[in-house]
């Protein structure tokens, strides 16, 4: 007779309770995955960025990019198969980790995906400023003032009122807008070339390399799935399905922008490079002027989207750093109706807005706010993907499932990832984003030894999660079948 | 949006990984939950990457859940529709609360029992022979109990086999079933008005258990199609107070 192991005793309701739980379609899920990563606004910006390293390299980059972004995915999947979480990658890395890692994990989500919802909102401010001056409209900085508070405003309106309701609009804006997208591409592919080929100085080896670090940014917010995993329906399937497909398309469609931009400059001395508005560029040049309004249309929608998803996301991470005992518990209550995080939503919507309003009206240029705050979310992300890779073995390992491919793709990853992101601080040298990231650095430090000192239990217990509870499991003793 | 069912075709072809996925199921059984991968994995003579993917897989569809610890595995809630539902026999007090309804209604009166996510009817009414058990428990959407379980579940979806036509009123797409589940979920009573039997309809409140509220049983009643769809004020009021008297003798 082989010893029966004791049930351990199970919670009535999950620690995570007060969200909808399983109440999200694959679709759904998959379609806030895809607007975080914002592919469309990736399509159309991040192929010059590249270039400029990787010139006619540009989208082997992209490639690399694509298979680094699979590999994160990988180490994702490793505990998503497993837990459903509300704290995305947060919550996965306390699981593997101990306590400081997953609060700096907490820490670095909270800056990427605030610096990133605030970067949406900049973006389809910026491009919607555009689009209404290539209308004839006014061009005064009311047009990008009141769009953010707009459409900030409508973001948290639609995450407060529910998930699902947001999950389905974020998917209709993002279908439009992806359609719109690879139209115009497909369009200028097809275009004759304006001439003859020159020859492109070869970017060798090193530069392809450089430009995998920009090519990488493109793909930030591609996991804001694993924030849903207790609301979505068969999560242990559809979450990480969500993650790795996000990162296969947006790296597809990544790809595909590249050539079509790398072949289009290709008779332009300094090749895509040199391009400052490259789509718009290629569009007039085939004839096609009309092309960059639906352009600017296209990626409004994106980034808006984005903003909406990110906006998800945040909220939830707060959600359950409250519910983990470690930010104001008030972040961790629910509404009652509508089942979502109604006081982290409507605390940092208003934040967000009124922060990035009053840059605009102080005179600060959209531009190079939109790069500073992508910069800086960038660096957010880097670290977070950094840790969670590193937590999946070990993670493994404690629950005893540990296999060599686990361990192989995050001795692949971790090494480049680690090397990215010395890459970027060293590029960001002497730029405020240096100046931004430490002292968020140090804000999160502080907070942690606050924590620490004051509620040393809950940090050591930290990372909740969507346990199984008595009602989930089949004949648990307390109940009838 | 999506369908309950998968849609690659199974081709059947992969023995081996259905046999294996059994033996995984029917060892986490019998050895009892909390039973870890690394023994399932020993004691069925395993490789251990195959066990995890297996057991990823069951937990994916959820006949298997993973305890709060991440290490050890239980059978879900899911499983239980692996199984044929016992029918038990209610207690003597419910099966008397029932009867005292069939007293004062001229309505067939039936309870019945949700184990298993089915309908199974635990005390039929002898004078009004409901329709066949086989297709309540197959068809939930069609009858009156079976969308109360139905709007109890949030994968609801997932129970719904087949959206089959019984008459020209049988719902016969997935967003109005949607619709009418949700109105279930919302209001507290389902009904249906011939879309079983064109000339039969059934009303039905369910049987919550006193303390948590989760759903016991559901209680209906049977008549004719026309007057199903009344307001019947009075009727309803009845339903639901024998209903709430049935709840703690069930829970």
């Amino acid at each position: 007779m082989r010893d029966r192991p004791v049930l351990p005793r199970l919670r009535e309701r999950s620690p995570v309770h007060g969200l909808r739980r399983r109440g999200l379609a694959p679709l759904e899920v998959f379609a806030q995955s895809v607007s975080g990563a914002a592919p469309s606004a990736a399509m159309a910006a991040t192929p010059a960025i590249v270039a400029v390293s990787a010139g006619g390299g540009t989208v082997w980059s992209f490639a690399v990019a694509t298979g680094l972004a699979l590999l994160v995915a990988s180490c994702i999947a490793r505990f998503t198969r497993r837990m459903a979480a509300t704290g995305g990658l947060y919550s996965l890395t306390a699981k593997g980790l101990n306590p400081g890692a997953a609060f700096a994990s907490g820490a670095a989500l909270l800056v990427g995906y605030g610096m990133l919802a605030a970067a949406a909102l900049t973006g389809g401010a910026t491009y919607l400023q555009a689009l209404v001056a290539r209308l004839g409209g006014s061009v005064s900085v009311l047009v990008p003032v009141g769009a953010v508070v707009v459409v900030g405003l409508g973001a948290g309106a639609l995450a407060l009122r529910g998930v699902r309701l947001s999950a389905r609009v974020v998917l209709l804006v993002e279908l439009v807008s992806i359609t719109l997208m690879l139209a115009i591409f497909g369009l200028l592919l097809a275009a004759p070339p304006a001439g003859p080929e020159l020859p492109q100085p070869d970017p060798g080896l090193g530069g392809v390399i450089a430009g995998v670090l920009p090519a990488l940014a493109a793909f930030i917010g591609f996991e804001i799935a694993t924030a849903l995993g207790s609301e979505a329906r068969r999560p242990f399937r559809t979450v990480p399905r969500a993650v790795t497909w996000t990162a296969a398309v947006s790296g597809l469609l990544c790809v595909f922008a590249a050539q079509t931009q790398v072949v289009g400059f290709a008779s332009v001395p300094g090749g895509l490079a040199a391009q400052d508005a490259p789509v718009p560029t290629l569009a007039a040049a085939g004839g096609w002027p009309w092309l960059t309004p639906l352009l600017d249309l296209g990626l409004t929608m994106s980034f808006f989207a984005c903003a909406l998803a990110t906006t998800n996301a945040l909220a939830r991470i707060l959600f359950s750093l409250a519910r983990d005992g470690v930010a104001p518990r008030a972040f961790g209550r629910t509404h009652p109706r509508f089942a979502t995080p109604h006081v982290a939503i409507a605390v940092v919507v208003p934040v967000l807005v009124v922060g990035l309003a009053t840059c605009m009206v102080a005179g600060v240029a959209l531009g190079p706010l939109l790069v500073f705050l992508l910069t800086v979310a960038t660096g957010g992300f880097l670290v977070a993907y950094l840790l969670v890779c590193l937590a999946a073995p070990v993670f493994l390992r404690r629950i005893g499932e540990l296999t060599w491919p686990a361990v192989a793709a995050t001795s692949i990853i971790v090494p480049i990832l680690l090397a990215a992101l010395v890459a970027y601080v060293v590029a960001s040298g002497g730029t405020p984003v240096v100046a931004a990231l430490a002292a968020l650095a140090g804000a999160a430090v502080t907070w942690f030894v606050w924590a620490r000192v004051r509620r040393p239990r809950e940090v050591a217990a930290i990372g909740v999660y969507d346990e199984t509870v008595a009602a989930d499991v089949l004949g648990d003793p307390g109940r009838a079948a | 949006m999506t369908t309950p069912r998968d849609p690659l075709p199974l081709s059947g072809r992969q023995p081996r990984a259905v046999r294996s996925a059994l033996a995984v199921l029917e060892e986490v059984v019998a050895a009892g939950p909390g039973v870890t991968a690394k023994e399932i994995s020993a004691a069925l003579k395993m490789p251990q990457a195959t066990t995890y993917r297996l057991l990823n897989l069951l937990v994916g569809e959820e006949y298997l859940v993973r305890l709060p610890d991440l290490k050890g595995f239980a059978l879900g809630r899911r499983a239980a529709r692996l199984a044929v539902p016992v029918t038990t026999t209610p207690p003597t007090a419910a099966r008397g609360v029932v009867d005292h309804l069939r007293g004062l209604v001229r309505w067939g009166v039936h309870l019945a029992a949700f184990g298993s996510g089915q309908v199974t009817l635990v005390d039929p009414d002898p004078d009004h022979p409901p329709s066949d058990a086989a297709l309540l428990a197959r068809y939930p959407q069609v009858s009156a109990l079976g969308r109360l379980l139905l709007a109890d579940q949030p994968e609801w979806r997932a129970l719904v086999r087949e959206l089959r036509v019984f008459t020209e009123h049988t719902v016969s797409s997935t967003s109005e079933l949607a619709v009418r589940i949700d109105e279930v979920a919302h209001d507290g009573i389902a009904r249906q008005c011939g879309e079983l039997r064109a000339d039969r309809g059934c009303l039905a409140v369910p049987v919550r258990a006193p303390g948590d509220g989760r759903l016991v049983a559901g209680l209906a009643l049977s008549g004719p199609a026309s007057r199903v769809a009344d307001p019947n004020t009075e009727l309803v009021a009845l339903l639901r107070e024998h209903a709430d008297r049935l709840g703690p003798l069930l829970a």
